[in-house]
């Protein structure tokens, strides 16, 4: 999301005298950005918009809540992130934890002699990546989704979160490492 | 992984953060021009960060922003009405005359505050007025941030864009506030004079016969205040 936070004051303060066309200004902002990361977060399809409004619709009941110390998209990436972690839970076939923890495990460092060097074009490294991203256990598809698909530096990624600043780091690092990792296996990605 | 390349690839994660110190900033560019290990773990990280802000971005459906809005108007359960009552934080603000008034009001509303609590639900664009008075003071938004003028022409002044601009906000917003008596009107927007689009934040729309949409707007009577 562009904005900046005085942008958003204005709409966000009629919307909470219920303002209804000033919310559905702000569903127009910022609707890309949230169904973006439902989208990394759920996949393509129906159930990332579903989340996505749905995130809009608890933001929309919360409004009041809302009180001016977090930039209005931090809070609404909160919200949709909290969303996709209910959507992730209610699915029940994934074998991954979304609750795990494991920063300090070291099964994702890349060896010593893997040096690898992209080979694809980058318009084809994107979709593989997108691809890639689809693998990644939730906590570092999210982290590093808000990092380097959204551009949140980790203090904001920290507040929608509600991880250290630190963790968040170590989770960026281990979905780099992951993703080149899976991109290192795709035929002609790496030399 | 020995300690040294794992500290080779805490310094590459680091580089593309752009979170160096100065003394690991020469560290990591005397690495980048002997070493070439670290050269291309370095660019790949680098070009995965690339790739990340191009992955192809979902775009909006066209009714995205209508079904928030009629999620938003769907009344809630009753057991979500109770809930969001008892869970839902709120600013409280005290002082003794609201205080006095609010207990005074409370003695005396009964059997009002059921429909009051009606009321409030089934408001839509009524910004401000007052019963028994007309005209009503709607808003009406839309974006168009690339747009120099923005118009709205409509059953109110007579399909004259010319008489209605919007203000434009900092965000690519266009807003303007118009006094209408109670009614219907059928609407549409004019970005820079000749491009007449609809409204997707109206909650209704109608075919217009020659294979557009009017906007609907539905502008109720205030009720005492309540929007």
């Amino acid at each position: 999301m562009a904005m900046g936070p005085s942008d958003d004051v204005a709409l966000v303060r009629a919307a909470q005298c219920g303002d209804r066309d000033a919310f559905g200004a702000l569903v127009a902002l910022h609707g890309p950005a949230v169904l973006s990361v439902t989208t990394r977060m759920l996949g393509q399809g129906g159930e990332a918009e579903d989340v996505a409004q749905e995130a809009f619709v608890a933001a929309y009941r919360g409004l009041a809540t809302f009180q001016f110390e977090a930039k209005f998209s931090t809070w609404l990436y909160r919200i949709a992130v909290n969303k996709c972690t209910d959507a992730l839970r209610a699915r029940r076939t994934s074998t991954v934890s979304l609750d795990a923890h494991d920063d300090e495990t070291d099964g994702w460092e890349p060896a010593d002699d893997e040096t690898p060097h992209f080979e694809l074009e980058q318009a084809e490294l994107a979709g593989a990546l997108d691809r890639a991203l689809a693998a990644l256990p939730p906590i570092y598809r999210e982290a590093f989704v808000l990092k380097h698909v959204e551009g949140l530096g980790y203090d904001e990624m920290s507040a929608v979160l509600g991880v250290p600043r630190d963790t968040l780091k170590m989770r960026v690092y281990k979905a780099r490492t992951k993703l080149c990792h899976a991109l290192s296996h795709l035929q002609g990605a790496y030399r | 992984m020995t300690p040294h390349a794992k500290g080779d690839c805490d310094l590459a994660q680091r580089f593309v953060d752009q979170e160096l110190t100065p003394e690991d900033r020469v560290r990591c560019i005397g690495r980048l021009g002997h070493d070439d290990a670290f050269r291309r773990r370095v660019l790949a990280l680098e070009q995965l960060a690339l790739a990340a802000t191009t992955v192809p971005r979902p775009v909006l459906s066209r009714d995205f922003v209508a079904g928030v809005l009629r999620r938003i108007e769907s009344k809630p359960s009753v057991w979500r009405r109770v809930a969001d009552a008892v869970w839902q934080p709120r600013p409280l603000r005290w002082n003794l005359v609201g205080a006095t008034a609010a207990a005074v009001a409370l003695l005396v509303a009964g059997g009002v505050v059921s429909r009051m609590v009606d009321r409030r639900e089934t408001a839509t664009t009524v910004v401000a007025g007052a019963a028994g008075t007309t005209p009503v003071l709607v808003r009406l938004v839309v974006l168009r941030p690339d747009a120099r003028r923005v118009e709205v022409a409509g059953d109110f002044n007579g399909w004259n864009p010319a008489q209605t601009p919007l203000e434009q906000l900092a965000n690519g917003a266009w807003t303007v506030t118009l006094p209408l008596e109670p009614g219907r009107y059928n609407y549409m927007f004019v970005v820079d004079g000749t491009t007449w689009v609809d409204d997707p934040f109206a909650p209704e729309q109608a075919d217009d016969g020659f294979g557009s949409r009017n906007a609907v707007l539905d502008v109720r009577p205030p009720t005492g205040g309540v929007m």
